[in-house]
């Protein structure tokens, strides 16, 4: 069942014929007036069709370049998508990338500690040196003596004063 | 490059062309593009009065055909396809300018733009200055009159009256049964009827 709109709009438009044509017609209670507005809405459909008639497009070939840039940026994106989910291979192999990388920082890492270390080991101490600290003063012998060790290692030099000695130890190699 | 005269009068089949292009060539898109780009950019400018917008919103959605194409069973006329695509992209951005409410309806900066003098509606003789003022004004009472319709009814009268096109073959493109396009037809009618009475009485 047509609502009055459909109707309407069908006989505006010369869709209504036979048997329903008549029957919508004689429903009409002013068909001057309908017969009035129809021709009211033929020149309004002829108005639009003048003035709104195609609007041209300029500059079409720069239109159609335009798309075809577009749909060659949007291929391009869409393969290195579908090249990511088709190849899980690729992504498994960062892994052992990832690995490789860090074994390799480590190592470097290492050489780089030791070199470092090796050069600021400090120098052999000396055989006095040693001597010194390996013997103790007898504080029996000497129980106000004190021992002080004045070191710069980049020149290799130790300074031992010492204060308050009775006697050297007898290991001492200076003796 | 080939003009829309010469596609015309080739023997290039829309069928195969489109066949060509679900099978990935982008020549075969480019004549189509060819073909239609005239028509579906004066159907989207009659519907958004903005020769910028309705370029760009051509552009969408050609690329979107193109996206889509591989989905084309030839069951509507590639037009009729096309034509469906080219008002959802348009329907939806009027409606999101309508909801974002910002900026103007009408771009009145080319309301004064150049008539194409291929155009049919314009006089074989240069128009005189009055006339030329008297028709972009009669221009913009019109774009004024239809920009106060609802996307949908825009979409429905510009078919109708500009393209011609059946009730059935509008129904599909938009989406809606027979019903819903000739009950839209009959207030968009109304509407511009009684906005525009004056400018057709007196034309």
């Amino acid at each position: 069942m047509k609502t009055f709109e459909e109707k309407w709009t069908a006989w505006l438009d010369d869709q209504l014929s036979g048997s329903e044509l008549l029957e919508f017609e004689a429903s009409l209670p002013d068909k001057a007036a309908a017969q009035a507005e129809k021709a009211e809405a033929r020149k309004l459909g002829e108005l639009l069709k003048r003035e709104l008639t195609t609007h041209p497009l300029k500059n079409e070939d720069f239109f159609s370049h335009q798309l075809r840039e577009q749909i060659v940026r949007e291929s391009d994106e869409e393969n290195r998508k579908s090249g990511a989910r088709r190849s899980p291979a690729s992504t498994w192999w960062t892994i052992p990338r990832l690995l490789w990388a860090g074994t390799g920082s480590l190592a470097v890492f290492l050489i780089c500690t030791v070199l470092v270390m090796h050069q600021e080991r400090p120098a052999e101490e000396s055989q006095y040196l040693t001597q010194i600290l390996n013997a103790r003063v007898d504080p029996v012998v000497s129980p106000n003596a004190t021992v002080s060790i004045f070191e710069v290692k980049q020149d290799r030099a130790t300074v031992l004063w010492t204060e308050g000695l009775q006697t050297l130890p007898a290991d001492y190699a200076a003796k | 490059m080939q003009t829309e005269a010469t596609l015309a009068q080739s023997d290039v089949s829309e069928l195969d062309l489109v066949k060509r292009c679900q099978a990935g060539d982008t020549e075969a898109f480019d004549e189509l593009v060819t073909r239609y780009r005239t028509r579906v950019f004066g159907m989207i400018y009659n519907m958004v009065h903005s020769e910028q917008d309705a370029w760009d919103l051509a552009q969408e959605s050609f690329l979107k055909a193109w996206k889509s194409i591989g989905r084309f069973r030839g069951q509507s006329s590639f037009y009729t396809w096309i034509y469906r695509i080219v008002m959802n992209v348009t329907i939806d951005w009027l409606r999101k300018k309508q909801i974002k409410g910002g900026g103007t309806e009408f771009d009145d900066g080319i309301q004064l733009r150049e008539i194409d003098p291929a155009s049919k509606t314009v006089p074989k003789t240069e128009a005189l200055p009055h006339q030329a003022m008297e028709r972009d004004e009669i221009r913009t009472r019109i774009e004024k009159a239809i920009g106060q319709l609802s996307p949908e009814h825009r979409a429905v009268i510009l078919m109708k009256e500009i393209d011609d096109m059946q009730y059935h073959e509008i129904a599909e493109t938009l989406g809606c049964s027979i019903g819903t396009v000739m009950s839209r037809l009959f207030y968009a009618r109304k509407k511009l009827q009684n906005l525009l009475r004056d400018v057709y009485e007196n034309v």
